[in-house]
């Protein structure tokens, strides 16, 4: 499953189209805390996230991320556009929970 | 009126550093590092309120100095200028006190106070000098354009030295022996758009380089943690890093306001981050904890008051460049 899939079952709008978007995804990390998300040490993840600041791709993109989704249906400042295409990073935000995204995620993987 | 002086507070709020594009990594380096005390002269020629314009402007003509400050047992009270001095002259107030015709309406800098405002002060008022208090608001010294000027040469100068022996050591990736990066990154306290864009730099290089995966990510999670230490938790300060014999050596290094106690600060869990930090998602605690787990070497020297320098080695073997 591609982050891009990922979004799609999420019902997540698609900002920022990254490098790795076509890449198959092996983890998913949800979380708020930037330094738990640096004790990762998985390749191919993606996390998903309630913050919307440019440090959330700056954390992601030193763990190796495909991709980040803001959830909660935040408002996203402008800068993390730039941000991500920068660090050709895919960016999408959906309307879910983290916990019910977390769900979705799941579901979705169960089906593949 | 009152005798003291009406002074301008340098340090406004919601004031942020200049902005650096265009600007040389190392000066820019070194306007953050170096403070207002660093460069102000300290030995001060200086009045009492009780002399007289003439007795100023004596001491003024013996110095060579341009303007000086009226001050008793430390306490400011204002500056005679040769403005000043001249108006005296023309009004015939020359045997007149100084208290009574210094300038009181003055610019200051405090003497903790990062070169770069001063230099941003000195373009912004173009007064020739500025008093500088500390935070007792005591008068500690002056500071003009030729102080500036004389103590940046000196430190470009040793920051050229540096360089110079530093890339003897060749530049290049011929062998396990070459020193081929070498960079150093000033940190702003607070700056969070600009916190974790070196961490970002050092990776991109490291993978241009064809380094492992796996070796890589422990460096930039190491860099990134420090970086975002420096500006979370320290006045600003420097983070640098070079690869060499094998090792990558990632250096975080402030001047203030330093660790009271350090095992403490590196345990997971604990802070002293502020709940605007927490809300950004960091000041968990987990930071140095996170820098000693990625590290093959870690070290950290601090002492409240004075700076903190974290020190992370890691082993990383040769590139991949097959």
């Amino acid at each position: 499953m591609t982050i891009l899939e990922v979004a799609e079952a999420l019902k997540a709008e698609l900002l920022v189209k990254g490098e790795g978007s076509y890449k198959p995804i092996r983890h998913v990390v949800a979380s708020d805390l930037m330094s738990d998300v640096l004790l990762v040490d998985e390749d191919d993840m993606i996390l998903l996230t309630s913050l919307s600041s440019d440090q959330v791709l700056r954390t992601a993109q030193i763990v190796g991320a495909v991709g980040v989704i803001v959830v909660n249906g935040k408002p996203l400042p402008s800068s993390m556009v730039n941000v991500a295409n920068d660090l050709r990073m895919t960016l999408a935000t959906c309307k879910l929970s983290k916990y019910d995204a977390c769900v979705a995620v799941y579901e979705a993987l169960k089906l593949k | 009126m009152s005798d003291a002086p009406q002074k301008s507070a340098a340090r406004a709020k919601g004031e942020t550093e200049p902005t650096a594009e265009g600007e040389p990594l190392v000066l820019l380096e070194l306007i953050q590092r170096l403070k207002v005390r660093d460069v102000m002269t300290s030995k001060l020629a200086t009045v009492p309120r009780s002399a007289t314009m003439r007795e100023a402007q004596e001491l003024m003509r013996q110095k060579k100095i341009s303007g000086v400050p009226v001050e008793e047992s430390g306490r400011f009270f204002g500056l005679v200028s040769i403005d000043d001095i001249i108006r005296a002259l023309v009004a015939s107030t020359i045997d007149e006190p100084c208290s009574r015709h210094m300038t009181t309406k003055l610019v200051v800098l405090e003497d903790d106070m990062p070169l770069s405002f001063a230099l941003r002060y000195f373009d912004r008022y173009h007064y020739g000098r500025f008093p500088v208090l500390n935070r007792d608001q005591r008068l500690v010294g002056i500071i003009c354009q030729r102080d500036i000027n004389r103590a940046l040469l000196v430190e470009l100068t040793n920051e050229l030295n540096r360089l110079e022996t530093s890339s003897s050591q060749t530049l290049g990736i011929d062998g396990a022996y070459s020193v081929y990066v070498l960079r150093e990154f000033p940190i702003c306290k607070y700056d969070f758009e600009n916190a974790g864009k070196a961490a970002n730099q050092i990776k991109k290089v490291l993978q241009e380089k064809k380094f492992s995966p796996k070796v890589i990510r422990r460096i930039a999670v190491a860099a990134y943690e420090l970086e975002i230490n420096l500006c979370v938790h320290s006045d600003g300060g420097v983070l640098s890093w070079q690869v060499s014999n094998g090792r990558a050596e990632i250096i975080a290094r402030d001047a203030g306001p330093g660790i009271e106690d350090v095992e403490w600060a590196c345990r997971d869990g604990t802070s002293t981050a502020n709940e605007w930090i927490r809300s950004l998602g960091f000041g968990a605690g987990m930071g140095l904890a996170n820098v000693k787990r990625v590290s093959d070497e870690f070290e950290i020297t601090s002492r409240k008051g004075s700076g903190t320098t974290v020190r992370s080695v890691i082993n990383i073997g040769l590139p991949d460049v097959t």
